[in-house]
Formats: structure tokens, C-alpha cells, sequence
């Protein structure tokens, strides 16, 4: 069964009194522990879509369900609670915060929950992205692949069913790039989440299970491997 | 030399493009600009307000007694009065003298309840006088005094002339209390006010002389000399002629006496004043740091593109500038309002305290304006200059280098710290030294220094206090507290300038809460040490430092008699000139009963003992702000020009005194009366004999006075009256706190608006990490409310610290009160609980904007 389901769905902004459409007509169902790889150019609809997966957003038409779950018609509350509870983000700029020490990065969506134990899951989650006893340290004190693995450990400390990747190799060298990508595709493995990755790589884009070109807000082609 | 089209253009461009750069980015954030704005101007009002009302508070009592008193070029004096045979004395010698006797007192108008100078010249010289010179004294009515008609007018008791600004017209009657008597008196003629705060009433001479009950004395007498006369030679031949104790002097020194006794007064409030600046300018250069800091990668790409250092500098400071001047703009007519209120709480103080005034008009000259737009633009640049410079620092490359000045900031807590300390002990060093030249100058820079080490060591504090209460404040608050207190931390130049700011206002009513309170408690433990009586008697009247008002004796005696009266006590007091400053001079009976509970003398001996000392001898008790103000103590002897005799007089003893700030001389009732021959009281004190009860005794005193106009207080209202009097003296330094606090309110409202701007992608970040839009709101309120709790204990820290400056340096100095330290509990918590939660309050907004953002739109700005 998709743990994400996207179906026929149209999203349009308003800028400056003009209609734009980011997205149409688009439907596309992720299975549990399947990784999907979004590409196409700048522009073209792959950070809405997943904002629109991530429930940071609502589709103008159609259908986004999380388990089944429609987020249309959800109140900020409801919003904010499905993304507790279900999802998880990863950054092209890691976006930790440098105010927090690398476990605190890692523990923060624990603790905006409220749920308890936080600082032992996040030191799993440290293990599960090899960054043992650097848990200390503050972001500066990392490398670029080290703060992404740090990010991809704090979007996995709520268990989420699903991980959204925005360009998360956009920013590091190619050896690294591929390190991480390695290291999502075995998470979402073992893990069983549903992932999707927006990026501009086709390296990146190679290691997917599906990949979903997008063009002009539509999907040009799906290809399963 | 004409400037060239070619730089004409070039300025032109370069103000197009201070426009795109830094005017246009302003103007993004109207709010918190708005808030910047209003906050210097608020500082700049303040300063202005209490400039504007000190000069018409002070510069009033210029004209009171001054009302007609010509073009003399000297004045005779004398204390108690000059004997009418002077005036025989100088009419026998050979000078081409032209001379004015006056009486000079006042007289309370009945229906309005104004008291107004009451001037007895005269009138038929002076008539003679302006009836040959009308350019000084219009009023016909006064012409025609020469004739028989007019004579007779004269000689009635009942007439009076007044100014025209009473807005009397001849023929009126009116009622004035003068002394303790109502007088019905009517307007035969009306002058011209000689300023716009002269009112007046003009009696003759001998018609003054008798509504006064002053017979045989004068109270000045106006010398013109000839026209190649000179005034120090004249001086000289007058003295030869005339007694010791008469004094000779250029016309006008009582008010230039007056004038430099306020000094002090002046001086301290304009001082107070320059708080709610000190603590504008922490606010503006925190706006410049944050905007310096906000562009770093916009100066460098600018200084990549090829503008130069001093461009960068130029622009920074030209924002600063602008900021100024807006501020400074606004100020002036916040503070024109701001003046009608000081000017009200000035002029009662200086009435209680100082000298009678009326409070003259408020003017704002094109001095005031200028000042106003000086202080604006000054304090805004000079505060710009330091982040400006850093502005003009940052190279190409380094324009990248993200965090590295608040890394700065962290690594030099050590060394600011040290200078914190240093500083911390040239204040206290500074605070040891003596007054100059009256001044406390160097109490102000140990305060000044003070502040500075406090903003010095302010990093320090906040880094340590953050970091321990960072556990405690997560455990009560949750996440949203630890992300709060993390950011202050890391944010840690922004936070102490913020901190630092707030905390200056703070120590500010800290200090002066605890200067206030201590003050009030010895007042009022001194009070309850000093009315062993059961009543007190004055005259009617609103009472002034140098108003001294008598009761009629034959009041005395009638009360003397009543069944219910034990023992009266009488009190005569004298407007005096001691060492060119005002002092009152005081004598009271020494049989009553003084049964104080413990001693008020420097000494430490009883009462009774030190008062047996003055009986029958040339021996005086002084207060402690004359031993201050005069540089004397016990065992000196001082010199008393009483009537016309001048006479010395032995210090036994130093008293604790909080009636005046002018300082008085106590004296055996006795000893006066030999100089001064007038047995008329200004207050009684009344004993209740055993057994009688003091309301039935109050009673039998108001029957006793009929026809008299006096006023009856318990000892309990006369505490009363005082503490009252005490509070409104000191409502305009409560005025000024609030000022000042109201500004660092809005500056940190300000600042957070900044900070959430600032940090809006970690906010959007938050709301993708599943944090809720009450946890951001709860976020930014615990970061005011944080910085608000480091601004108070900061503040509170300092605050003691310069209170005991203020109690034990500065008011030492300035007026020589002994104030006994008193922590004023009830008053701190409330002013600081006030503190708190307006910075909390100041969060809302801020947390609004927090919460509307949109974090799909901030995640991705770079």
C-alpha cells in the first residue's frame, strides 16, 4: 500500500494578482521503503511537490493523503501534528541550527513534540549515520558531509514514514554526494520509509527506485527500476 | 570656489545611492524603524523638556521681586531689614544719589490662590519719576498721583495698583492675605507686567509698611548713581558711611544668589535627564551593529563592486545621522509637551525648596531647536561610530566569513571583563575625591564609569547567567526556552548591547529608588524625631522656602492664654544673605519642651544640652547643608549682619536637617530680639497641657483666631504634609525613569523585530521540524522575557552600586544631606515586576511576526 499518495493535483500561486501554476495534474503513489528520485530543472514544481508531500502546503486541486490520511482541510494544528508524526525533511544547506550542539539538532523535533527520551534517540540515530561521539560537537566544528548526515539523523529521530529530500548532495563534493546518497538509500531500506529526493544530479538520481521526471509542473515520465 | 557640474553629479549619485543602499532597506521595516525614531526622540524630548522647564522654573523668580525695581545700579540689605534711618543717613551726605526704599513681600490673592509679590515703594517720588518718564511706567493712574487727589488715594491703606496681566481694572476690590491677615484692598491703577512672569502688587511704602506690620524698616533700598559713576568706588564711599552690618551690593545679587543656589538643582535634574539618552544611544548602536552586521555580504560585494572604506563608513554614519534627525525632529515638539508637565513639577519643587517663583513661559528658542537637533544627530553618530568602523573593516573576502564577529564577541568576554574591572575601580576611586567647586564632578564620572564597566562586563554576565539558567529555564519552559536562551548566547554582542541598555535604565530606577526611598525613610524618622508638639500653627498662605510670613503677637498671646495650652514655642524666621548664598535664619524660645528620642547633632549630645548652650550667648546651631555649602563645622565662629549691626557668632553644634536644602542658623529667641526687635512669630508649636484633648485645643485656637487666617496641623498632618511635599519634589525623577525605561522598552521591541527577521529561515526551519506557531510565539516572548530577567539582575547590580553613589557622593556634595541607607522593598519589586513584563509585553509583536511568517517562503531564501 502507498504510504503517500498524490492524485490529479493541481497547485497555483498568486503573485502579484497573476495565477501560476507549479503543478498539474500530477499523481504519484510512494511505497513504504521505496526511493524516488524527482529531477527536472529549476522551476519546474520539485520543491512544491514536496512541500505539498510534507504537508507544508495544500494542493489547489486533487488529493494528497499521507497513510490515507487527506491533508486538505487540516488546521495548523493537525498540520503540524501529521508532520511530527509522519515526516521528515533533509536540506540542500543542512539547515541545522548552529546554536544547538549536534545531539540537540538531532533531539529537536523530539523535544517541539514533547516526547520523552529524546537523547537516546538521537545518539541511535547518531549511530545510524556513523556520527558516534561526535554528538557534542556544534555545527561549525563538522564537515559539509558531516552536517548533512547530522540533518538526515534528526529527519529520521521521529521515525517518520516519510523522508523528503530536498537536493541534499547539492552541496557537498561528489565522493560525499555519493556517501549520503548511499547512506539515505540504505535508511529508507531498513527503515521502511517511503523517500523522495528532489535533485538536479543524475548520479543522484541514479541510485532511486523510481524516478519522475517533471517538467513545466507535469510529470513527463516515471521510470521504475 | 563654484563647485564643478561634474561633482555636483557625483553627489548626486552617491545620494541615489545611499537612497537604494541603506534608506530603501529602512523603509522595508517600518515598524521597527518607527520604534528606533521614536525612542531618540523620546531621548532627545527628555533633555529638551527639562532644559526648557528648568530655564522657566528657575529664571522666574528673576522678576518676582525684581517687579519695578528700574534701572538702580546698587542695592542696600540688610538682614531683618535696614532701619529707616539709613535712608535719613545717605539723604544728609553730599551723593548725587537717586534712592528707592521698598518693602518686598507677598500677598495671597484670596479668590485665585496665587501668591504674588507685594511691592511698597514710594509712590509719590516714583510717581513724580515715571510721570517724567513714561517709557518705564505707562500707567497714567500713577501720573497723577502729584495731584491732592491722588495724595489721599495714597495715603489709604486700601490701595493697591497691579500689573496688567491680573487682568484687574481700577476700581475692583480685591481680598489678599498678607501675613495672617486678610486685607480688602482696591485697584486704583494697573502697570504693565515688565515680563511675562511679573505679576505684581504695588502698594505705597508706608500703606505696606502697615499691612505688613514692618514699621521702621525697609527691605532694600535701589541706589542709581550718576551717570559716570563707578560701581566699586561707590561701593567703597557707601560702606564708609554706613553701619557694619548694612551691605552694599550691585542690584540683583539676591537673584543671582538664588540663581546659583539652584545651580545644584539644575544641574542634577539636567544630569537625570541624559539617562534616557545614554540609554537611546546603546540603542542606536545596537541598530547600526545589527545592520552592520545584517550586510556584511552586501558591504562586501559593494566594496568588491568599488566602493571605498570610507564610503562604507560614510554610509553608516549618514544612516545613523538620518536616524538622528528624525528623532531629534520629532523630540522637539514631544518635548515642548513634555516641558508643560516638568515645568509644573519644577516650579513646586523649587517654591518647596528654594525660592518663591511663578514659572515663567516656556520659549522655544532657536537655541533649544538647535540643541535638540545636535543632541539628535550627535549622540546617533558618535553612537554609530564604533559598528561603523567595524563596517568599514570588512574586506571582499571577509564579507563571507559568516559568525565571525559574534566569534569575536565570545573570544574578548575575558578581556572586557578585565577592563570592566578596572574601570569598576577608578569609579570607586573617583567616587573617594571631593566636590569641585560645589560640583560633585567627579561623583558624575564615577557613575559614568560605573555604567561603562557594567556594559564592559555586561557579555561576561550574560553569557554566564544564560548558560546556567539555560537547564533550569528548559526544564520549566521546554525546548522553546532552551532554543531562546541559546540564541541569546550566541547572539551575544546583540543580546549585551540589548541587555546593557535595558539594565542602564533599570540601574537607573534602582538607583534612584533607592536614593528616593532611603531619603523619604530618614526624612521621615528624622520627622518623627522633630515634632515634639502637639500643634503647629503658620500663617495661611502655600508655604515657600523663603516666604516667612508672622502671625500677629497679639494672636500669641490670646493662644498663650487658652485653658488647653501648656506651653507655646515660638519660631521667627529670616530670609538671609550669608557668604553671597540665601540661608534662613531662625530663633525659637528655649523653654518649651524638646524631648527628643534620640540626638539629631553631629555631636551625638541630647538636645537639651546643646540648646542650654545658645541661651543669652552669641552661640548657633547650623544645618548640615550650610556646613556643605559654607565650609564650616562646630567651633567656628561666623559673621551675621543683623539690622544694622554685625555681630559673630559661635558654631556649638551641627544639626540634622531635611527642611531646606538652603541650610539655616538656629539662635536663642533672645539673642535675635537684641538685632532684631520684632516680636512677631512665624510658627508656633503648641503643648496640650495633661489631660486636654488636642482636637478641643485645636478648636479653641481657630475661635481664638478669628480675623486671623492661620493654619493648624497635629503633628501627624504636618508629617503628612511633608511626605507629600517630599513625593511631589521628587515626581519628576519618577517621570524621567519612566522615560527612560519606556525607551529601552521600545528598543528591545525594536531588537526583537531584528532578531525575528533576522532569524526568520531557522523559524521557517522550526515549523518543518514539526514546531507548532504558539511554541515559536512562546519562543521569542521567553527571549524577552530572558533578556528582560538579565536586564534586571544586571541592572539591579548596578543600580545598588550607583545608588550608594548617589546617596553618599553625589547628594553629599550637591546639598549635604546625611540619607541613611533604606532598601525600599515594596517600591524595587514593583518598578522591576513593571520592567519585566513591558519587556514581555514588547515581545507580542515581535512574536506576531514570528508566527505569520511563512516558513515555505524563508526556508529557501538565502
Amino acid at each position: 500500500m502507498a504510504i503517500l499518495s498524490l492524485q490529479s493535483v493541481c497547485k497555483e500561486y498568486s503573485t502579484d494578482g497573476q495565477s501560476v501554476r507549479a503543478l498539474e495534474n500530477v499523481s504519484l503513489d510512494v511505497a513504504e521503503g521505496e526511493f524516488v528520485a524527482l529531477v527536472g530543472r529549476s522551476g519546474c514544481g520539485k520543491s512544491t511537490l514536496l512541500h505539498l508531500a510534507g504537508a507544508m502546503d495544500f494542493p489547489t486541486f486533487g488529493t494528497v493523503s499521507i497513510e490515507g490520511l487527506a491533508t486538505s482541510g487540516l488546521s495548523d494544528a493537525q498540520q503540524t501534528a501529521l508532520r511530527r508524526e509522519k515526516v521528515g525533511f533533509i536540506f540542500q544547506s543542512f539547515q541545522l541550527l548552529h546554536t544547538l550542539t549536534v545531539q540537540e539538532n538531532v533531539e529537536l523535533p523530539l523535544l517541539l513534540a514533547g516526547k520523552p527520551g529524546a537523547l537516546e534517540i538521537a545518539l541511535e540515530r547518531l549511530h545510524w549515520v556513523e556520527l558516534d561521539g561526535l554528538g557534542e560537537r556544534y555545527p561549525h566544528q563538522l564537515s559539509g558531509g558531516q552536517m548533512q548526515r547530522v540533518a538526515i539523523a534528526r529527519a529520521l529521530v521521529h521515525a517518520p514514514r516519510i523522508l523528503l529530500a530536498d537536493e541534499p548532495t547539492g552541496n557537498l563534493d561528489t565522493t560525499t554526494g555519493t556517501v549520503i546518497l548511499d547512506l539515505l538509500l540504505r535508511l529508507t531500506r531498513e527503515r521502511k520509509t517511503a523517500t523522495i529526493m528532489a535533485t538536479h544530479s543524475h548520479e543522484a538520481a541514479a541510485v532511486a527506485d523510481t524516478l519522475v521526471v517533471l517538467r513545466d509542473g507535469r510529470i513527463a515520465e516515471v521510470t521504475r527500476r | 570656489m563654484a563647485e564643478s557640474p561634474k561633482s555636483r553629479g557625483a553627489d548626486m549619485v552617491r545620494l541615489e545611492l545611499f537612497y537604494r543602499l541603506m534608506v530603501r532597506p529602512l523603509l522595508h521595516e517600518p515598524v521597527r524603524l518607527a520604534l528606533m525614531v521614536l525612542a531618540v526622540a523620546l531621548g532627545v524630548a527628555v533633555v529638551l523638556a527639562i532644559d526648557l522647564a528648568g530655564s522657566a522654573a528657575a529664571g522666574s523668580f528673576h522678576s518676582s521681586m525684581e517687579t519695578l525695581s528700574g534701572d538702580n545700579d546698587l542695592e542696600i540689605v540688610a538682614s531683618g531689614g535696614v532701619p529707616e534711618s539709613i535712608l535719613a543717613t545717605l539723604a544728609t551726605q553730599p551723593f548725587p544719589l537717586r534712592l528707592s526704599p521698598r518693602m518686598e513681600d507677598f500677598a495671597v490673592d484670596l479668590r485665585t490662590q496665587e501668591t504674588l509679590p507685594l511691592i511698597g515703594l514710594d509712590l509719590i517720588a516714583e510717581g513724580r519719576r515715571y510721570a517724567t518718564r513714561r517709557s518705564t511706567l505707562q500707567d497714567t493712574s500713577l501720573e497723577k498721583l502729584t495731584g491732592e487727589e491722588s495724595a489721599r488715594m495714597l495715603e489709604d491703606p486700601q490701595s493697591i495698583w497691579v500689573s496688567a496681566g491680573l487682568g484687574k481694572k481700577p476700581g475692583e476690590h480685591l481680598s489678599f492675605l498678607i501675613n495672617d491677615q486678610v486685607r480688602d484692598c482696591i485697584v486704583r491703577g494697573v502697570f504693565p507686567d515688565t515680563s511675562a512672569n511679573g505679576h505684581a502688587v504695588l502698594m505705597d511704602i508706608a500703606g505696606a509698611q502697615r499691612a505688613l506690620n514692618r514699621f521702621g524698616r525697609v527691605d532694600r533700598i535701589l541706589l542709581k548713581l550718576p551717570p559716570d559713576g563707578n560701581l566699586d568706588e561707590w561701593q567703597e564711599r557707601l560702606r564708609g558711611v554706613l553701619p557694619a552690618g548694612i551691605e552694599v551690593r550691585p542690584q540683583g545679587t539676591g537673584t543671582e544668589e538664588n540663581r546659583k543656589m539652584l545651580e545644584a538643582f539644575r544641574w542634577n535634574l539636567r544630569l537625570l535627564s541624559y539617562i534616557a539618552l545614554v540609554v537611546g544611544a546603546f540603542l542606536i548602536y545596537n541598530t547600526i551593529s545589527v545592520s552592520v552586521v545584517r550586510r556584511r555580504n552586501e558591504i562586501g560585494i559593494v566594496r568588491a563592486l568599488g566602493a571605498s572604506r570610507t564610503d562604507v563608513v560614510a554610509a553608516f554614519l549618514g544612516e545613523a545621522a538620518g536616524l538622528g534627525l528624525a528623532g531629534g525632529l520629532l523630540g522637539l515638539p514631544l518635548g515642548r509637551v513634555m516641558a508643560d508637565g516638568a515645568v509644573k513639577l519644577m516650579g513646586a519643587t523649587v517654591e518647596s525648596l528654594y525660592v518663591s517663583s511663578r514659572p515663567g513661559a516656556i520659549e522655544l528658542t532657536p537655541h533649544s531647536v538647535a540643541l535638540a537637533l545636535a543632541i539628535g544627530i550627535g549622540v546617533a553618530t558618535f553612537s554609530a561610530f564604533s559598528p561603523a568602523c567595524e563596517a568599514m573593516q570588512v574586506s571582499p573576502t571577509d564579507a563571507m566569513a559568516q559568525g565571525r564577529r559574534e566569534y569575536l564577541a565570545q573570544m574578548h568576554k575575558g578581556r572586557d571583563l578585565a577592563i570592566a574591572l578596572v574601570l569598576a575601580v577608578l569609579g570607586a576611586l573617583a567616587a573617594k575625591a571631593p566636590a569641585i567647586a560645589g560640583k560633585p564632578l567627579f561623583g558624575y564620572l564615577a557613575v559614568l564609569l560605573l555604567i561603562v564597566a557594567a556594559a564592559y562586563a555586561i557579555p561576561a554576565f550574560v553569557y554566564i547567567v544564560s548558560r546556567i539558567a539555560a537547564k533550569s529555564l528548559e526544564e520549566l519552559f521546554g525546548v522553546e526556552a532552551l532554543l531562546a536562551s541559546r540564541s541569546l548566547a550566541a547572539s551575544l554582542r546583540r543580546t549585551s548591547v540589548l541587555v546593557g541598555a535595558l539594565a542602564t535604565a533599570v540601574a537607573m530606577v534602582v538607583s534612584v529608588g533607592i536614593m528616593v526611598g532611603s531619603f523619604r525613610q530618614t526624612v521621615v524618622n528624622w520627622m518623627n524625631n522633630q515634632l515634639p508638639a502637639d500643634l503647629y500653627v503658620r500663617p495661611a498662605g502655600s508655604p515657600a522656602a523663603d516666604r516667612h510670613p508672622t502671625l500677629s503677637p497679639e494672636l500669641l498671646e490670646k493662644i498663650r492664654t487658652l485653658p488647653g495650652v501648656a506651653q507655646v514655642d515660638r519660631l521667627r524666621a529670616y530670609e538671609i544673605s550669608y557668604d553671597g548664598m540665601p540661608v534662613t535664619l531662625a530663633a525659637v524660645d528655649l523653654t518649651a519642651r524638646r524631648a527628643r528620642r534620640q540626638s539629631d547633632f553631629f555631636s551625638g549630645r541630647p538636645a537639651s544640652e546643646v540648646l542650654e548652650q545658645l541661651r543669652g550667648k552669641n552661640n548657633v546651631i547650623v544645618s548640615e547643608p550650610f556646613t556643605y555649602k559654607h565650609h564650616v563645622k562646630t567651633g567656628d565662629t561666623i559673621t551675621l549682619s543683623l539690622g544694622a549691626a554685625r555681630a559673630y557668632f559661635r558654631i556649638v553644634d551641627v544639626h540634622y536637617d531635611y527642611g531646606s536644602e538652603r541650610g539655616y542658623i538656629l539662635m536663642d529667641r533672645e539673642v535675635l530680639l537684641k538685632f532684631l526687635p520684632d516680636a512677631a512669630p512665624t510658627n508656633l508649636a503648641i503643648f496640650v497641657a495633661p489631660g486636654a484633648n488636642a482636637e478641643e485645643v485645636h478648636r479653641e485656637i481657630l475661635a481664638a483666631a478669628a480675623g486671623h487666617r492661620i493654619l493648624i496641623f497635629s503633628d501627624r498632618e504636618i508629617r503628612a504634609e511633608a511626605v507629600r511635599i517630599f513625593d511631589r519634589t521628587f515626581a519628576i525623577t519618577y517621570a524621567l525613569e519612566a522615560v527612560a525605561v519606556i525607551v529601552a522598552v521600545m528598543g528591545i521591541a525594536g531588537a526583537l523585530l531584528a532578531l525575528v527577521i533576522d532569524r526568520r529561515r531557522e523559524l521557517g526551519l522550526l515549523r518543518f521540524l514539526g514546531a507548532a506557531s504558539r511554541q515559536i510565539q512562546k519562543m521569542i516572548l521567553v527571549e524577552a522575557g530572558l533578556l528582560g530577567l538579565l536586564a534586571n539582575l544586571a541592572g539591579f547590580i548596578l543600580g545598588y552600586f550607583l545608588s550608594l553613589i548617589l546617596i553618599f557622593v553625589i547628594n553629599k556634595q550637591s546639598f549635604g544631606w546625611t540619607i541613611r541607607f533604606h532598601w525600599p522593598v515594596e517600591v524595587l519589586l514593583g518598578a522591576l515586576t513593571v520592567v519585566y513584563t513591558a519587556t514581555v509585553v514588547a515581545g507580542l509583536y515581535p512574536a506576531s511576526i514570528a508566527v505569520r511568517l511563512n516558513p515555505l517562503e524563508v526556508i529557501h531564501e538565502e
